[in-house]
Protein backbone atom coordinates (compact mmCIF):
# COMPACT_ATOMS: atom_id res chain seq x y z
CA UNK A 1 0.00 0.00 0.00
CA UNK A 2 1.22 3.45 -0.79
CA UNK A 3 2.84 5.46 1.94
CA UNK A 4 0.57 8.39 1.06
CA UNK A 5 -2.39 6.37 2.16
CA UNK A 6 -0.54 5.35 5.29
CA UNK A 7 0.31 8.93 6.14
CA UNK A 8 -3.25 10.08 5.58
CA UNK A 9 -4.55 7.25 7.77
CA UNK A 10 -2.09 7.85 10.60
CA UNK A 11 -2.96 11.55 10.64
CA UNK A 12 -6.66 10.83 11.02
CA UNK A 13 -6.02 8.17 13.62
CA UNK A 14 -3.81 10.46 15.65
CA UNK A 15 -6.47 13.15 15.69
CA UNK A 16 -9.21 10.68 16.68
CA UNK A 17 -7.29 8.32 18.94
CA UNK A 18 -9.24 9.29 22.04
CA UNK A 19 -12.26 7.42 20.67
CA UNK A 20 -10.18 4.25 20.65
CA UNK A 21 -8.77 4.96 24.11
CA UNK A 22 -12.23 5.43 25.54
CA UNK A 23 -13.35 2.09 24.09
CA UNK A 24 -10.22 0.38 25.38
CA UNK A 25 -10.80 1.73 28.86
CA UNK A 26 -14.39 0.55 28.83
CA UNK A 27 -13.55 -2.98 27.68
CA UNK A 28 -10.36 -3.70 29.57
CA UNK A 29 -9.33 -3.34 33.17
CA UNK A 30 -5.60 -2.81 33.14
CA UNK A 31 -3.07 -0.84 31.16
CA UNK A 32 -1.49 -3.83 29.37
CA UNK A 33 -4.83 -5.06 28.11
CA UNK A 34 -5.67 -1.51 27.11
CA UNK A 35 -2.53 -1.28 24.97
CA UNK A 36 -3.16 -4.72 23.53
CA UNK A 37 -6.67 -3.81 22.44
CA UNK A 38 -5.51 -0.45 21.12
CA UNK A 39 -2.98 -2.22 18.95
CA UNK A 40 -5.57 -4.64 17.58
CA UNK A 41 -8.03 -1.82 16.85
CA UNK A 42 -5.31 0.07 14.99
CA UNK A 43 -4.50 -2.99 12.88
CA UNK A 44 -8.16 -3.61 12.09
CA UNK A 45 -8.71 0.06 11.18
CA UNK A 46 -5.73 -0.02 8.88
CA UNK A 47 -6.86 -3.27 7.26
CA UNK A 48 -10.32 -1.83 6.61
CA UNK A 49 -9.08 1.60 5.57
CA UNK A 50 -8.62 0.96 1.82
CA UNK A 51 -12.36 0.27 1.63
CA UNK A 52 -13.26 3.40 3.54
CA UNK A 53 -14.77 5.59 0.85
CA UNK A 54 -15.40 8.68 2.86
CA UNK A 55 -19.17 8.35 2.49
CA UNK A 56 -19.33 8.67 6.24
CA UNK A 57 -17.14 10.65 8.61
CA UNK A 58 -13.85 9.03 9.53
CA UNK A 59 -14.87 9.06 13.19
CA UNK A 60 -18.24 7.39 12.48
CA UNK A 61 -16.53 4.63 10.53
CA UNK A 62 -14.01 4.38 13.31
CA UNK A 63 -16.64 3.76 15.99
CA UNK A 64 -17.86 0.78 14.06
CA UNK A 65 -14.48 -0.84 13.41
CA UNK A 66 -13.23 -0.16 16.94
CA UNK A 67 -16.35 -1.51 18.64
CA UNK A 68 -16.37 -4.56 16.37
CA UNK A 69 -12.80 -5.23 17.35
CA UNK A 70 -13.56 -4.88 21.05
CA UNK A 71 -16.73 -6.99 20.96
CA UNK A 72 -16.01 -9.57 18.30
CA UNK A 73 -12.55 -9.76 16.81
CA UNK A 74 -10.24 -9.21 19.74
CA UNK A 75 -8.90 -12.24 21.55
CA UNK A 76 -7.65 -11.57 25.02
CA UNK A 77 -4.09 -12.79 25.05
CA UNK A 78 -3.11 -15.27 27.72
CA UNK A 79 0.51 -14.25 27.90
CA UNK A 80 -0.38 -10.99 29.62
CA UNK A 81 1.00 -10.53 33.07
CA UNK A 82 -1.50 -9.00 35.42
CA UNK A 83 -0.15 -5.52 35.97
CA UNK A 84 -1.66 -2.83 38.08
CA UNK A 85 -5.31 -2.16 37.50
CA UNK A 86 -6.54 1.25 36.53
CA UNK A 87 -6.85 3.55 39.49
CA UNK A 88 -10.16 3.23 41.28
CA UNK A 89 -11.23 6.65 40.11
CA UNK A 90 -11.66 5.89 36.46
CA UNK A 91 -13.69 8.80 35.44
CA UNK A 92 -12.04 12.20 35.45
CA UNK A 93 -13.26 15.48 34.15
CA UNK A 94 -11.42 18.69 33.54
CA UNK A 95 -13.97 20.81 35.26
CA UNK A 96 -13.05 20.58 38.94
CA UNK A 97 -15.83 22.81 40.19
CA UNK A 98 -18.08 19.79 40.56
CA UNK A 99 -18.79 18.93 44.13
CA UNK A 100 -17.50 15.71 45.59
CA UNK A 101 -20.89 14.11 45.76
CA UNK A 102 -21.55 14.49 42.04
CA UNK A 103 -18.10 13.17 41.23
CA UNK A 104 -18.66 10.21 43.47
CA UNK A 105 -21.96 9.53 41.75
CA UNK A 106 -20.33 9.69 38.34
CA UNK A 107 -17.54 7.35 39.37
CA UNK A 108 -20.09 4.94 40.76
CA UNK A 109 -22.06 5.11 37.55
CA UNK A 110 -19.01 4.52 35.40
CA UNK A 111 -18.20 1.52 37.55
CA UNK A 112 -21.71 0.22 36.94
CA UNK A 113 -21.34 0.68 33.17
CA UNK A 114 -18.19 -1.45 33.31
CA UNK A 115 -20.22 -4.25 34.84
CA UNK A 116 -22.54 -4.43 31.83
CA UNK A 117 -22.08 -7.05 29.13
CA UNK A 118 -20.21 -6.34 25.88
CA UNK A 119 -23.25 -5.34 23.84
CA UNK A 120 -24.78 -3.19 26.56
CA UNK A 121 -21.47 -1.39 26.97
CA UNK A 122 -21.42 -0.63 23.26
CA UNK A 123 -24.91 0.87 23.41
CA UNK A 124 -24.08 2.99 26.44
CA UNK A 125 -20.82 4.11 24.89
CA UNK A 126 -22.45 5.29 21.68
CA UNK A 127 -25.16 6.97 23.74
CA UNK A 128 -22.57 8.81 25.81
CA UNK A 129 -20.79 9.83 22.62
CA UNK A 130 -24.03 11.55 21.67
CA UNK A 131 -24.88 9.25 18.78
CA UNK A 132 -28.55 9.15 17.85
CA UNK A 133 -30.53 5.91 17.86
CA UNK A 134 -30.30 5.56 14.11
CA UNK A 135 -26.50 5.55 14.28
CA UNK A 136 -26.48 3.21 17.28
CA UNK A 137 -28.82 0.83 15.46
CA UNK A 138 -26.68 0.90 12.31
CA UNK A 139 -23.46 0.30 14.19
CA UNK A 140 -24.85 -2.76 15.95
CA UNK A 141 -27.00 -4.01 13.10
CA UNK A 142 -30.29 -3.92 14.98
CA UNK A 143 -33.44 -1.89 14.46
CA UNK A 144 -33.81 1.62 15.80
CA UNK A 145 -36.84 0.70 17.90
CA UNK A 146 -35.01 -2.17 19.53
CA UNK A 147 -31.99 0.00 20.23
CA UNK A 148 -34.25 2.44 22.03
CA UNK A 149 -36.02 -0.29 24.01
CA UNK A 150 -32.72 -1.85 25.00
CA UNK A 151 -31.31 1.49 26.06
CA UNK A 152 -34.23 2.07 28.40
CA UNK A 153 -33.70 -1.35 29.93
CA UNK A 154 -30.01 -0.63 30.42
CA UNK A 155 -30.86 2.62 32.21
CA UNK A 156 -33.06 0.68 34.62
CA UNK A 157 -30.34 -1.92 35.05
CA UNK A 158 -27.77 0.76 35.85
CA UNK A 159 -30.05 2.35 38.41
CA UNK A 160 -30.47 -1.04 40.05
CA UNK A 161 -26.72 -1.62 40.17
CA UNK A 162 -26.11 1.76 41.79
CA UNK A 163 -29.05 1.60 44.22
CA UNK A 164 -29.39 -2.05 45.09
CA UNK B 1 -32.72 13.90 33.83
CA UNK B 2 -31.56 10.46 34.81
CA UNK B 3 -28.10 9.64 36.02
CA UNK B 4 -26.86 8.41 32.67
CA UNK B 5 -27.67 11.78 31.16
CA UNK B 6 -25.66 13.48 33.90
CA UNK B 7 -22.76 11.24 32.96
CA UNK B 8 -23.36 12.07 29.32
CA UNK B 9 -23.22 15.78 29.99
CA UNK B 10 -19.83 15.33 31.65
CA UNK B 11 -18.62 12.70 29.19
CA UNK B 12 -17.44 15.13 26.56
CA UNK B 13 -15.38 17.10 29.06
CA UNK B 14 -13.68 13.90 30.15
CA UNK B 15 -10.06 14.50 30.97
CA UNK B 16 -7.92 12.86 28.35
CA UNK B 17 -5.30 11.36 30.57
CA UNK B 18 -4.80 8.59 28.04
CA UNK B 19 -1.23 8.23 26.88
CA UNK B 20 -1.31 9.81 23.45
CA UNK B 21 0.41 7.97 20.63
CA UNK B 22 2.53 9.96 18.23
CA UNK B 23 2.36 9.44 14.45
CA UNK B 24 5.61 7.50 14.54
CA UNK B 25 4.28 5.18 17.25
CA UNK B 26 1.03 4.67 15.37
CA UNK B 27 2.86 3.86 12.16
CA UNK B 28 4.88 1.26 14.05
CA UNK B 29 1.64 -0.30 15.31
CA UNK B 30 0.45 -0.84 11.73
CA UNK B 31 3.24 -3.31 11.13
CA UNK B 32 2.26 -5.49 14.09
CA UNK B 33 0.53 -8.81 13.68
CA UNK B 34 -3.15 -9.09 14.28
CA UNK B 35 -4.36 -11.69 16.75
CA UNK B 36 -8.03 -11.42 15.82
CA UNK B 37 -10.27 -14.47 15.87
CA UNK B 38 -10.87 -14.10 12.13
CA UNK B 39 -7.21 -14.71 11.56
CA UNK B 40 -7.33 -17.76 13.81
CA UNK B 41 -10.37 -19.09 12.02
CA UNK B 42 -8.57 -18.64 8.73
CA UNK B 43 -5.49 -20.54 9.93
CA UNK B 44 -7.51 -23.31 11.51
CA UNK B 45 -9.57 -23.57 8.31
CA UNK B 46 -6.41 -23.92 6.23
CA UNK B 47 -5.04 -26.50 8.68
CA UNK B 48 -8.27 -28.49 8.39
CA UNK B 49 -8.11 -28.50 4.61
CA UNK B 50 -4.47 -29.51 4.57
CA UNK B 51 -4.87 -32.22 7.20
CA UNK B 52 -8.02 -33.77 5.82
CA UNK B 53 -6.80 -33.59 2.24
CA UNK B 54 -3.56 -35.26 3.32
CA UNK B 55 -5.56 -38.02 4.98
CA UNK B 56 -7.54 -38.37 1.77
CA UNK B 57 -4.41 -38.54 -0.35
CA UNK B 58 -2.90 -41.08 1.97
CA UNK B 59 -6.11 -43.03 1.95
CA UNK B 60 -6.72 -42.86 -1.79
CA UNK B 61 -3.25 -42.55 -3.34
CA UNK B 62 -1.04 -44.39 -0.92
CA UNK B 63 1.06 -47.49 -1.57
CA UNK B 64 -1.70 -49.77 -0.39
CA UNK B 65 -4.02 -48.51 -3.04
CA UNK B 66 -3.91 -51.64 -5.21
CA UNK B 67 -5.62 -54.02 -2.77
CA UNK B 68 -8.06 -51.22 -2.13
CA UNK B 69 -8.96 -50.98 -5.82
CA UNK B 70 -9.19 -54.76 -6.02
CA UNK B 71 -11.52 -54.76 -3.05
CA UNK B 72 -13.98 -52.11 -4.11
CA UNK B 73 -13.54 -52.18 -7.90
CA UNK B 74 -12.29 -49.53 -10.29
CA UNK B 75 -15.51 -47.59 -11.00
CA UNK B 76 -16.25 -47.02 -7.34
CA UNK B 77 -12.65 -46.16 -6.58
CA UNK B 78 -12.21 -43.59 -9.37
CA UNK B 79 -15.73 -42.28 -8.91
CA UNK B 80 -15.14 -41.53 -5.26
CA UNK B 81 -11.73 -40.11 -6.10
CA UNK B 82 -13.11 -37.51 -8.49
CA UNK B 83 -16.04 -36.86 -6.20
CA UNK B 84 -13.92 -36.19 -3.14
CA UNK B 85 -11.65 -33.72 -4.94
CA UNK B 86 -14.62 -31.90 -6.43
CA UNK B 87 -16.09 -31.59 -2.95
CA UNK B 88 -12.83 -30.28 -1.49
CA UNK B 89 -12.66 -27.62 -4.22
CA UNK B 90 -16.25 -26.66 -3.53
CA UNK B 91 -15.53 -26.27 0.17
CA UNK B 92 -12.40 -24.24 -0.45
CA UNK B 93 -14.40 -21.92 -2.67
CA UNK B 94 -17.14 -21.54 -0.05
CA UNK B 95 -14.62 -20.98 2.73
CA UNK B 96 -12.81 -18.35 0.73
CA UNK B 97 -15.92 -16.46 -0.35
CA UNK B 98 -17.26 -16.45 3.23
CA UNK B 99 -13.93 -15.30 4.53
CA UNK B 100 -13.80 -12.48 1.98
CA UNK B 101 -17.18 -11.24 3.20
CA UNK B 102 -15.88 -10.57 6.68
CA UNK B 103 -15.18 -6.90 7.24
CA UNK B 104 -14.57 -5.06 10.48
CA UNK B 105 -16.56 -2.13 9.08
CA UNK B 106 -19.82 -4.11 8.97
CA UNK B 107 -22.59 -3.67 11.50
CA UNK B 108 -21.70 -5.82 14.53
CA UNK B 109 -24.47 -8.33 14.01
CA UNK B 110 -23.63 -8.84 10.34
CA UNK B 111 -19.96 -9.29 11.16
CA UNK B 112 -20.73 -11.93 13.76
CA UNK B 113 -23.08 -13.67 11.36
CA UNK B 114 -20.41 -13.80 8.66
CA UNK B 115 -17.83 -15.21 11.04
CA UNK B 116 -20.24 -17.89 12.19
CA UNK B 117 -21.02 -18.67 8.56
CA UNK B 118 -17.35 -19.24 7.82
CA UNK B 119 -17.12 -21.56 10.79
CA UNK B 120 -20.25 -23.37 9.66
CA UNK B 121 -18.65 -24.09 6.30
CA UNK B 122 -15.81 -25.79 8.13
CA UNK B 123 -18.27 -27.65 10.31
CA UNK B 124 -19.93 -29.04 7.21
CA UNK B 125 -16.55 -29.93 5.80
CA UNK B 126 -15.74 -31.90 8.94
CA UNK B 127 -19.13 -33.59 8.83
CA UNK B 128 -18.68 -34.42 5.18
CA UNK B 129 -15.34 -36.03 5.97
CA UNK B 130 -16.78 -37.98 8.86
CA UNK B 131 -19.65 -39.31 6.75
CA UNK B 132 -17.30 -40.04 3.87
CA UNK B 133 -14.87 -41.93 6.09
CA UNK B 134 -17.69 -43.85 7.75
CA UNK B 135 -19.45 -44.71 4.52
CA UNK B 136 -16.37 -45.68 2.59
CA UNK B 137 -14.85 -47.40 5.55
CA UNK B 138 -17.91 -49.59 5.83
CA UNK B 139 -18.23 -50.27 2.10
CA UNK B 140 -14.56 -51.09 1.99
CA UNK B 141 -14.76 -53.33 5.06
CA UNK B 142 -17.68 -55.21 3.57
CA UNK B 143 -16.09 -55.67 0.18
CA UNK B 144 -12.69 -56.45 1.60
CA UNK B 145 -14.21 -59.20 3.66
CA UNK B 146 -15.12 -61.07 0.50
CA UNK B 147 -12.42 -59.89 -1.90
CA UNK B 148 -9.24 -59.41 0.11
CA UNK B 149 -7.00 -62.44 0.53
CA UNK B 150 -6.41 -61.63 4.21
CA UNK B 151 -9.96 -62.54 5.03
CA UNK B 152 -10.23 -65.73 2.99
CA UNK B 153 -9.33 -67.86 6.01
CA UNK B 154 -12.12 -66.40 8.03
CA UNK B 155 -14.65 -66.70 5.27
CA UNK B 156 -13.71 -70.31 4.64
CA UNK B 157 -13.94 -71.26 8.29
CA UNK B 158 -16.79 -73.57 9.11
CA UNK B 159 -18.22 -71.26 11.71
CA UNK B 160 -18.48 -68.37 9.27
CA UNK B 161 -20.10 -70.55 6.65
CA UNK B 162 -22.73 -71.70 9.11
CA UNK B 163 -23.77 -68.30 10.32
CA UNK B 164 -22.87 -66.07 7.40
CA UNK B 165 -25.40 -63.32 8.08
CA UNK B 166 -24.70 -63.18 11.79
CA UNK B 167 -20.93 -63.12 11.28
CA UNK B 168 -21.06 -60.38 8.69
CA UNK B 169 -23.38 -58.36 10.90
CA UNK B 170 -21.04 -58.70 13.89
CA UNK B 171 -18.04 -57.76 11.76
CA UNK B 172 -19.80 -54.71 10.30
CA UNK B 173 -21.07 -53.60 13.70
CA UNK B 174 -17.57 -53.82 15.07
CA UNK B 175 -16.17 -51.79 12.16
CA UNK B 176 -18.94 -49.21 12.48
CA UNK B 177 -18.16 -48.83 16.16
CA UNK B 178 -14.46 -48.40 15.48
CA UNK B 179 -15.16 -45.72 12.85
CA UNK B 180 -17.67 -44.00 15.10
CA UNK B 181 -15.15 -43.77 17.93
CA UNK B 182 -12.55 -42.36 15.57
CA UNK B 183 -14.98 -39.82 14.08
CA UNK B 184 -16.33 -38.91 17.50
CA UNK B 185 -12.83 -38.12 18.63
CA UNK B 186 -12.19 -36.03 15.50
CA UNK B 187 -15.39 -34.10 16.05
CA UNK B 188 -14.67 -33.61 19.74
CA UNK B 189 -11.29 -32.03 19.05
CA UNK B 190 -12.83 -29.84 16.38
CA UNK B 191 -15.65 -28.63 18.62
CA UNK B 192 -13.25 -27.87 21.43
CA UNK B 193 -11.05 -25.65 19.28
CA UNK B 194 -13.92 -23.60 17.86
CA UNK B 195 -15.77 -23.64 21.17
CA UNK B 196 -12.92 -21.91 22.93
CA UNK B 197 -12.39 -19.49 20.07
CA UNK B 198 -15.99 -18.45 19.57
CA UNK B 199 -17.50 -18.60 23.05
CA UNK B 200 -17.57 -14.84 23.50
CA UNK B 201 -18.72 -14.14 19.96
CA UNK B 202 -21.63 -16.53 20.31
CA UNK B 203 -22.69 -14.98 23.59
CA UNK B 204 -22.68 -11.50 22.05
CA UNK B 205 -24.42 -12.69 18.91
CA UNK B 206 -27.16 -14.26 21.04
CA UNK B 207 -27.52 -11.01 22.96
CA UNK B 208 -28.04 -9.05 19.73
CA UNK B 209 -30.36 -11.71 18.36
CA UNK B 210 -32.50 -11.63 21.50
CA UNK B 211 -32.91 -7.87 21.15
CA UNK B 212 -34.42 -8.35 17.72
CA UNK B 213 -37.04 -10.87 18.79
Amino acid sequence: MSSDLEQEFVEQLEANQNIVHKICRLYTDNQDAHNDLFQEVTIQLWKAYPKFRGDSKFSTWMYRVALNTAITLYRKSKRRVQTQRYETVEFKIEDTTEDDETMEQLTLLYGAVKQLNDIEKALVFLYLEDKNYREIAETLGISEVNARVKMNRIKTKLTNIINP
Amino acid sequence: MDQLDILKSKWQSQKSDFPQYSKVQLTALLAKNSSSIVKWIFYIGIAEFVLLTLINIFYMDGENVQPFITAIGEPLYYGSYVFSYAVVLFFIYRFWSNYKNISAAQPARQLMKNILKTRRTMKWYIWYNIVFVMLFGLIYSYMALFNAPEFSKIIESAEFQQHTFKSVAIFMAFMALAFAVFCGFLYGVYSLIYGILLRRLKRNYEELRRMEV
